[in-house]
């Protein structure tokens, strides 16, 4: 009987033992107001997201490094935000979102896109659309 | 608004369950199985009428609200006119020290607090839920009579081809509530990470008894992983649960065989595996071909066709949803698009089969989250309670353990022939792979593992007349 009252107390003690420090993890995180941020995120869109109509397709640029994780992060959080519109991270696009971190937008990079500006919407999100060849 | 329709989504998975599986009104172990069950039975009924009335009669808030009532009103009026069985109990045996039953109470409460911590954290869920599942939910119930741009082939990295189970249970939500809200995809993920639990610990309680039954329950309630992949929205607990609550509810089957009732909730269940995940089509393939063989080597022939059969017809409903999607709008899914000849080569890779090795060993170790891999800890109370399968189980035990093998053999063949870049597959995945089958693995031990001895058993009592009449 001792071995296995030893048996079941060392496996309920692994399981609680794991749940409890899942927790412990989860109130240190609450304390300390970690967020991923995909509402504030989305906040940022949240002027443009309005004048968005189903069906429309849009392309996609960003100032972060397009081999950084959060190029890919942000491009999927953009679509989430802005569906039922498809976004393509592709500005080759009639009509191209830019998310920028800045609020002064790159004009270099936008000219180099030929793209330019039809509406800025805070927040270094504006709608941009080709320019005349 | 969610809650309330949540609510009565559930209501309608209990009388379904209620149905095939009479109980009756009094609170019973059965009951517990009623309620666990019968919330992703709900959920499956529910998005499958959603799906329907979506693709037939287009975005139109009345006709759901009709279809999915109507469906309701039915399946309450026949569960409540069903004749009810005997009640489902705890096996006999020595009773649960208090301590375990304060261990199981304690699992549950911190698992809770857990996932409303999590929840509160993240009310999008992860990286999948908004990237897949929460997308094509607002695909689903914010494009109106573009709904289709939801699988649209312009967006690849969303997998177009899933299964809309998930999806479209919150979107059948949003759209009966009229609002978005996170805490629809919250309660869905809520749902069915207890519900798994539900059924784990009424199951193994019907058929192994009180103990087992509780340790069981606190094993998947201390699974850190699977509660967080679970409140992270993604969708392998959904499937998960499906996968478990089809080969619980055929051990339950075995029990009494002349009754098809549960194998036809156990092939339904199966079905919706299918209508979660494209896993889920693997896992049919694997239950039906398990199923055969278990009943083939360990159970009495004659009514293997019978018993395969009702299986088989409760999988019809919800494949018959998924092949109508899959025909008529997903597009095709990626990793089977691999041309035979590059799949050909992977298979001759040797490179390829050491890294899926590599990724299944050190997912085996991981699984769960445990603190200390759990695996080491049921291989030490395996060595100190030790395995004896009932003759009565041996039909169950052996169905679970085929047809989990049987899934995680076509995992394995999928990793080697079809991804260009193996490694990055076997990294992002293969841990939520072996959770899908973690609940039903559990299932497969406790039903096999010997009950431990926990409370002494007193010697036999001195008949208390012949010592009276010692002393006369």
């Amino acid at each position: 009987m001792v071995r296995h009252k030893f048996a079941v107390i060392a496996l309920a003690v692994v399981a609680l033992g794991t749940g409890f420090w899942e927790l412990l993890d989860l109130v240190g995180a609450s304390n300390r107001g970690v967020d991923f941020g995909v509402a504030a995120f989305e906040s940022r869109f949240d002027e443009f997201r309005a004048t968005i109509k189903p069906h429309s397709t849009f392309g996609y640029v960003s100032d972060n490094p397009p081999n950084d994780p959060s190029y890919l992060s942000e491009y999927y959080l953009t679509q989430y935000t802005l569906a039922p519109a498809i976004i393509k991270s592709d500005p080759n696009e009639d009509l191209v979102i830019i998310n920028f971190h800045t609020e002064r937008p790159d004009q270099a990079a936008m000219h180099a896109l030929n793209i330019v500006p039809v509406a800025v919407y805070g927040h270094g999100v504006i709608l941009c659309r080709r320019a005349a060849q | 608004m969610s809650v309330a329709i949540l609510a009565l989504v559930w209501l309608m998975g209990i009388s379904a369950a209620r149905i095939l599986m009479p109980a009756p009104y009094n609170w019973s172990l059965q009951s517990g199985l009623l309620l666990s069950a019968g919330a992703g039975l709900g959920i499956g009924i529910a998005s499958s009428l959603y799906f329907l009335v979506l693709a037939l009669a287009g975005p139109n808030l009345i006709v759901l609200a009709s279809v999915e009532g109507a469906v309701l009103i039915v399946l309450v009026a026949f569960a409540v006119l069903v004749k009810p069985a005997a009640a489902l109990h705890f096996a006999p045996g020595q009773p649960a020290p208090t301590y375990l039953t304060a261990l199981v109470i304690a699992a549950a409460a911190i698992a809770v607090i857990s996932s409303i911590l999590a929840y509160m954290s993240k009310p999008h869920g992860e990286w999948d839920a908004w990237s897949i599942w929460n997308l094509r939910a607002r695909f689903l119930y914010r494009g109106g009579q573009f709904w289709k741009d939801a699988f649209t082939n312009q967006i690849p990295w969303t997998h177009p081809d899933y299964p809309l189970l998930v999806p479209s249970i919150v979107a059948m939500t949003w759209t009966l509530a009229r609002a978005e809200s996170t805490a629809a995809p919250g309660i869905v993920a809520f749902l069915f990470t207890f519900a798994a639990a539900g059924v784990l610990i009424s199951t193994v309680g019907i058929l192994r008894g009180k103990t087992q039954s509780f340790l069981a329950g606190i094993l998947l309630l201390g699974s850190a992983s699977f509660l967080v992949i679970g409140t992270d929205q993604y969708a392998d607990i959904p499937l998960s649960f499906y996968i478990f609550t089809s080969l619980a509810l055929l051990c339950l089957a075995d029990r009494n065989s002349s009754s098809l009732r549960l194998s036809i909730l156990a092939g339904i269940a199966a079905g919706f595996a299918a209508w979660t995940k494209n896993e889920g089509q693997l896992f049919i393939a694997a239950l039906i071909l398990a199923r055969i063989l278990a009943l083939y080597l360990y159970s009495d022939r004659s009514g293997l066709g019978r018993r395969v059969l009702s299986l088989v017809a409760g999988m019809i409903p919800p494949l018959a949803v998924v092949a109508f999607f899959k025909l008529r709008y997903a597009p095709p899914n990626d990793l089977l698009s691999t041309p035979p000849k590059q799949a050909l080569a992977h298979l001759l890779e040797f490179g390829r089969w050491v890294t899926v090795l590599q990724g299944f060993f050190i997912a085996l170790l991981r699984i769960g989250g445990f603190l200390i891999p759990v695996i080491l800890f049921l291989a030490l109370y395996w060595y100190l309670i030790r395995f004896k399968v009932e003759e009565t189980l041996r039909t169950s035990v052996a169905t679970v353990i085929l047809a989990l093998a049987l899934m995680l053999a076509g995992d394995f063949a999928i990793y080697v022939l079809f991804p260009n870049d193996v490694a990055w597959q076997v990294n992002t995945s293969i841990e939520r792979i072996l959770l899908q089958v973690w609940p039903a693995a559990l299932l497969a031990f406790f039903l096999a593992v010997n009950v431990p001895q926990l409370v002494s058993v007193a010697p036999p009592a001195h008949k208390p007349k012949l010592k009276k009449s010692k002393a006369s």
